[in-house]
């Protein structure tokens, strides 16, 4: 009986590849269609950030695939004009934030689907898993907003990031400590707090390591359980050791439980530096209200880059159309992927995979043609570039603004 | 009756060879390597919830914390291997030694415990080993440890893109522990632990070493759990605590067994065959929106077929025989 | 830096958080004691009981201290439904019946976990007022939040309520009777299924009440019940199964446990301390502080 039962189960599996390979074949029916894959979360305690990637994502196609009078490449123009005009269209899969399940996804996408490149998938575990399948098939991938430092050491050849790692991300803060001290508001000592992730394990890191170059004293090193039931305890430690700078690595539960926490035990920092994560987020702020003002975040973009570059302020308003938010530090830096892998699936001119990867590693895209306060988007053999700039916000009002580094900001930071 | 008896455990082998045959020539026919995948991991199910049978189905002593054998066994091969190049072959070894031994310390105390005290204690025993090995910066905290590809290798039991080394690897650990089952049912531990299933206190009047045959159940059980745990580390070649040790692979060890026929020697490959195909297809075609109706269908799946069909799957074709005298 | 004071605000957020994981536990210790049955979705009624607040917030705008009640009688009917629609079948089940009611209950909290990522989509919620909301008690130093003041002295009450339902009511003694031998309260004319359906229900009424309060500093999500429920288990089983107010005692340790290994131990391993009280507690008592 096991013999019919495994032959029933083969039939079914054989009927699900058939589906599978079915959608592309009636696509392609209606036009050329260039696909690329999309790996995120869409279900599970992240589900809500694969689901604002697929916005991001959809708001780029119609940018790239219709007319739009923006400066960004391919705006202007429908579809990918050296491809006569074929259409970029994305398809996703569900990762489930399991390094295993994504890196089957991604056999899944290039085998079944034929995408011919892939972009994910904001876990830093998955992106190890995925972007190896990808290698081993060669075809690009494209780290959208995973920032764990390690991903573009491991030599892969069809690997790329646009994006700030965590280093340089930390980079930036130390940078404006160092700025406060030249203002003669040296910080003295910090307090480091992270989750039990990559994510955390990374961040505070470097954190540690640079407050010991530069002579700040860490106070507090406080690694937590994410997603605890309870962080009283954890933030009577920070309240103990009472740091000038509080620094949160924390998604958004976390991040909310950790200010609800602190206002309730009576504990306000002078000053909080976030790790973005869940400080991007303005669900946090949704939950903490008034709490929320003078928090600073690291973040790769920020909305009042609107004032300087009137493509930003068109592009959040497309994507608000489509999601009801305005664009934030992940949503802006999956749009901007998906304009660097466009512009280099075009410029590929066969929408080939390997020549898409020549393409992308050729890449030299000025900064002023994306909607990031980034000096340009250029690779280095690694796949990382080098040339985008981390920004802080500070949080004012109902809105972050930019207040460091000096070229980008549009208010000064306030510090006590 | 004794005739009876060997004819029918005769046709279990006979059955299991073809069973065998067919699961060898069915990659001949399938060169998806989604599907493949799909395959590669049905089977490692089979064997993990085989392997988790021998301790809740047969020894009644229902374990939701074997993901700490899982995870034992992916962390020794890996940090052996990673660490002082040992080959993975001697890892897998190791690990699973090791795991057996680790089963035998806390099965000491927690044999002493009855039904859900016993269940939670291994669920809380996962726990604080997932905890430990988020923190134990040797092997990599979270960010984990990534196993070198550098080509196929049979050596390093590491290939770059085919599955089908890993297929037949996963096929002879199932396999294997179908046939260690198969032997123990009509050994003389295969009855103990019946016994201590049905009734342990009968048990003990009759002489039943109830202790020990739990501490044995405990030990076989954990082996191949770590097994395949080392399986599934090369499989993927990378592990972090959160993709080897969390909760949910102790349920997914256990559902198996449970939708096939708890106890029973074809349950947890009926189920694998039904819930990890079922588990992987939900996800790719119908997670993509992120409304959750993966969710809703695959529990709903779950439920009815725990509800309609208490004794498992396999209940529909078999009808429910006595266990041998 | 341990002074004193930093002593005793330790102790206080542990007992405050160790009531609420006491009433969060509550309900799962009713089920358990009366029929035997673990519920593995209990962490997904916390979670529907936090959905159903924060809904009727939006929809009424009062607070959820206020909604309480309502929330509680919503769960009431939600848990007596569950039984009447799933658990039942489950009961029937004439082999392995632990491990039916384990997987029935564990589809169910997948299948709540899907409902809710589909009605409620998977952003994060939260209350952003209310009126303990942000509020904290300040005693000779140590710091008392309000809303976990209010979890606290809510789960008091409930652990008094159920003492007096138990003891003094029809209810309560049909409740225990059933408990003590489900067959022979068929004689003297108990219906035993309209029992188990109220004691569902009021398991779930308890968690309820939980998970209103608990939406005042916490955050909703359809994953939120997880975290909780694993403490709910460990906190039912070291009271002892079947002993409601062991669970109540149970909770009590957990919470403070927890505030002490924080301390002592890494934040990170804070939940090793709860484990390790657990594993020596059954080392020493196989059937908990209060199982019988």
């Amino acid at each position: 009986m096991k013999t019919k039962i495994t032959r029933r189960e083969a039939g079914a599996l054989v009927g699900g590849a058939v589906a599978g390979a079915f959608a592309p074949g009636l696509a392609q029916a209606q036009g050329k269609q260039i696909v690329i894959g999309g790996l995120y979360p869409l279900s599970g305690a992240n589900a809500q950030i694969g689901v604002d990637a697929k916005h991001a994502y959809d708001t780029a196609l119609d940018v790239i695939n219709n007319k739009h009078d923006l400066d960004l490449p391919l705006a202007k123009t429908e579809g990918l004009p050296n491809l006569s005009g074929a259409k970029l269209a994305m398809t996703f899969a569900d990762h489930q934030s399991d390094p295993q399940k994504g890196r089957a996804e991604a056999e899944r996408l290039i085998t079944q689907d034929k995408v011919v490149a892939l972009i994910g998938t904001y876990q830093s575990a998955v992106a190890n898993t995925a972007s190896v399948a990808a290698e081993r098939y060669s075809i690009p991938f494209l780290g959208a907003d995973t920032s764990s430092p390690s991903l573009h050491r491991r030599g892969l050849k069809f690997f790329f990031r646009a994006a700030p790692h965590d280093e340089m991300f930390t980079q930036t803060m130390f940078d404006f400590f160092d700025d406060l001290k030249k203002k003669g508001k040296p910080v003295q000592s910090i307090a480091l707090f992270y989750e039990d992730t990559i994510f955390g394990a990374d961040s505070a890191n470097v954190q540690r390591k640079l407050a010991g170059e530069k002579g700040i004293k860490v106070v507090a090193d406080i690694k937590y359980r994410s997603n605890s039931p309870s962080l009283t305890a954890e933030v009577q430690q920070l309240k103990a050791a009472n740091a000038q700078v509080l620094m949160p690595s924390s998604y958004t539960t976390d991040a909310i439980l950790l200010m609800k926490t602190m206002a309730e035990l009576g504990y306000k920092p002078p000053a909080i530096l976030a790790q973005d994560a869940g400080f991007s987020e303005q669900t946090l702020f949704n939950a903490i209200g008034a709490q929320g003002e003078g928090v600073m975040t690291r973040s790769t973009f920020s909305l009042d880059l609107a004032q300087k570059k009137p493509s930003v302020g068109k592009v959040n308003e497309l994507f608000k159309a489509r999601s009801g938010k305005d664009l934030n530090d992940l949503t802006a830096r999956q749009f901007t992927a998906a304009m660097i892998m466009a512009d280099a699936i075009n410029r590929s001119k066969t929408g080939e995979p390997q020549a898409i990867r020549d393409a992308l590693a050729a890449t030299d895209l000025p900064g002023d043609q994306t909607i990031m306060p980034w000096r340009r988007v250029k690779f280095d053999e690694n796949g990382q570039n080098n040339d985008c700039t981390p920004v802080l916000l500070q949080r004012r009002g109902d809105k972050y603004v930019t207040v460091f580094p000096a070229e980008y900001a549009v208010a000064d930071v306030v510090w006590s | 009756m004794a005739s009876a008896f060997e004819l029918r455990r005769r046709n279990q082998l006979i059955i299991a060879a073809a069973v065998v045959a067919v699961m060898i020539a069915l990659p001949l026919g399938i060169k998806d390597v989604y599907i493949q995948n799909i395959l590669v991991l049905t089977v490692m199910y089979a064997a993990l919830s085989q392997s988790w049978n021998i301790l809740s189905g047969y020894c009644g002593q229902i374990s939701l914390g074997h993901a700490l054998y899982f995870g034992i066994g992916a962390y020794a091969s890996t940090l052996l291997f990673v660490k002082f190049g040992i080959i993975p072959w001697f890892g897998m070894a190791a690990g699973g030694i090791f795991a057996a031994a680790i089963a035998l310390i806390v099965g000491w105390p927690c044999f002493r415990l009855g039904g859900h005290y016993f269940t939670i204690a291994t669920i809380v025993l996962a726990e604080i080993g997932l905890i430990l090995f988020l923190n134990w910066s040797y092997a990599g905290e979270a960010s984990g440890l990534q196993i070198p590809v550098s080509g196929d290798s049979w050596t390093t039991f590491t290939f770059l893109r085919s599955k089908l080394p890993y297929y037949y690897f996963a096929l002879g650990l199932a396999a294997v522990v179908w046939l260690v089952t198969y032997f123990i049912e009509d050994s003389k531990w295969g009855y103990y632990w019946r016994a201590v299933r049905e009734n342990t206190l009968a048990a003990q009047s009759l002489g039943v070493q109830v202790f020990r045959s739990k501490m044995a159940a405990a030990a076989v059980s954990a082996f191949f759990t770590a097994i395949g745990g080392s399986f599934y580390a090369q499989f993927v070649s990378y592990i972090d605590p959160d993709s080897v040790m969390v909760f949910q692979f102790s349920l997914l060890m256990a559902l198996p067994a449970v939708i096939g026929g708890i106890g029973t020697l074809w349950g947890p490959a009926v189920g694998a065959a039904i819930l990890i195909p079922l588990t992987e297809l939900t996800r790719s075609y119908m997670g993509g929106g992120g409304k959750g109706f993966d969710l809703i269908f695959y529990g709903a799946v779950i439920m009815i077929i725990a509800l309609a069909r208490p004794e498992g799957l396999l209940s529909l074709v078999t009808r429910t025989r006595p266990a041998p005298p | 830096m341990l002074t004193a004071e930093n002593i005793s605000q330790i102790l206080m957020s542990g007992l405050l958080m160790g009531l609420i994981y006491a009433l969060i536990a509550a309900g799962l210790s009713l089920i358990f004691g009366l029929m035997d049955v673990v519920n593995f979705a209990h962490g997904e009624f916390l979670m529907t009981a936090m959905y159903a607040t924060f809904g009727l917030v939006v929809v009424l705008s009062l607070d959820p201290l206020i909604l309480s009640p309502i929330v509680a009688a919503i769960m009431f009917v939600v848990g007596a439904f569950c039984y009447r629609g799933i658990i039942v079948h489950a009961m029937r089940a004439r082999t392995n019946v632990g491990m039916v009611q384990v997987f029935a209950t564990f589809g169910l909290a997948i299948v709540i976990r899907g409902l809710a990522q589909f009605a409620f989509t998977p952003d994060y919620r939260s209350i952003p007022k209310s009126w303990l909301g942000g509020q904290t008690l300040s005693l000779f130093g140590v710091y008392m939040p309000a809303p976990q003041l209010a979890g606290a002295l809510a789960s008091l009450l409930a652990f008094g309520a159920l003492w007096l339902l138990m003891k003094k009511t029809d209810f309560g003694r049909a409740l225990e009777a059933t408990r003590e031998d489900a067959g022979a309260v068929g004689l003297v004319g108990i219906d035993r299924n309209r029992v188990f359906a109220m004691g569902w229900g009021l398991g779930a009424a308890l968690v309820g009440l939980a998970g209103a309060i608990l939406s005042i500093f916490y955050y909703i999500h359809p994953d939120v019940g997880g975290p909780f429920a694993l403490i709910a288990y460990v906190t039912v089983a070291l009271g002892g199964f079947g002993s409601v107010f062991g669970a109540l005692a149970a909770g009590v340790i957990v919470g403070i446990v927890e505030a002490i290994s924080a301390t002592v131990l890494q934040p990170s391993m804070k939940a090793i301390g709860i484990y390790a009280v657990y594993l020596l507690v059954v080392f020493l008592r196989p059937r908990g502080l209060f199982g019988h």
